[in-house]
């Protein structure tokens, strides 16, 4: 049974993960072969999590430092 | 057939058959070697005992970057930072050199994070759109689907691109962004997420789910290959 676009959207965070069961796995295959804008639709959600998990942190702002660093001063002024 | 043409059939084919192969051999979804935010820093030396400045020095900006990216505004974010600190050292005793500080700092920030939101009397007022929605009745996609010129593995991205993420985070409605945060910015299990949040396994699958779609679409018109 073969599936439509937006089947296999619903099916991509398992896809992604594998933890699509076999028939399923095989099915999502099976219509990216035949879908470049399936295909490219995956590389672009794989892309997201990825540029996502890249991200620094950011720096505390001067003055929360400050704020913090006076609580913290206090607690151990107690 | 001629040779020529032959081949001209067969090359879209086995173009299509390189590039799932390429994305089918990627990493799976929480590798070993993601960035996760509350980490322990890897030790050089033997794990020193947690002390309030250590504390400070070493998870104060991991506090305040996740409750930014959860309450998308700076302001809230400090509330939430100095609340979650001074709770941390208070109770420092109960976890010194314990492994299950990181984890148990992910709660607290959490919790104070969803309680500060909770305090807002403005709470989002605008229809939640589903992503999903975004496909023609009989499931093919709207539109045309164009490729990202932006390199995954690039770890380094530019300050540009990451400000542009950010803003995409915060531009999630709530739902989605609590869990898209935890999971894909700060890398934990989705049944953690489901503890923290008092979510089934399924919500946060789904919820996550579509907070990527819409990260997806979001995101899109900047790292669209020019056509």
């Amino acid at each position: 049974m073969t599936i439509t676009c937006r089947e296999l959207a619903e099916l991509l965070i398992d896809f992604v993960a594998g933890e699509l069961p076999p028939e399923h796995h095989q099915r999502v295959e099976h219509h990216l072969e035949c879908c470049p804008p399936c295909l490219t639709y995956l590389e672009t959600y794989r892309m997201t999590i990825q540029v996502t998990r890249n991200l620094p942190c950011q720096p505390i702002p001067p003055e929360l430092i400050e704020k913090l660093r006076a609580a913290l001063k206090e607690i151990k002024d107690i | 057939m001629s040779s020529s043409l032959h081949l001209s059939l067969i090359r879209p084919a086995a173009k299509i058959k390189k590039r799932l192969a390429q994305v089918t051999a990627l990493p799976p979804d929480n590798p070993s070697g993601i960035l996760r935010i509350m980490e322990e820093p890897a030790p050089t030396k033997p794990a020193a005992a947690l002390t309030p400045e250590k504390v400070f020095t070493d998870y104060a900006p991991r506090i305040y970057n996740l409750a930014r990216r959860m309450l998308a505004s700076d302001v809230d974010a400090e509330d939430v930072t100095q609340d979650v600190l001074l709770q941390v050292v208070r109770k420092l005793d109960t976890f010194r050199g314990e492994s299950a500080f990181p984890t148990w700092l992910h709660r607290v920030t959490v919790n104070a994070a969803l309680a500060n939101r909770r305090k807002k009397a403005a709470r989002e007022k605008h229809q939640l759109s589903d992503p999903l929605d975004h496909f023609l009745e009989n499931g093919h996609h709207n539109g045309p689907i164009r490729r990202w010129a932006v390199d995954p593995k690039y770890r380094v991205l530019e300050k540009e691109t990451h400000q542009l993420i950010e803003r995409a985070i915060t531009g999630l409605p709530e739902i989605y962004r609590d869990v898209f945060v935890l999971a894909d910015v700060e890398g934990l299990p989705n049944a953690e997420i489901g503890e923290m949040l008092h979510l089934t396994l399924p919500a946060v699958k789904s919820r996550l789910h579509r907070g990527r779609l819409l990260m997806r679409t979001a995101l899109a018109p900047h790292f669209e290959e020019v056509a």
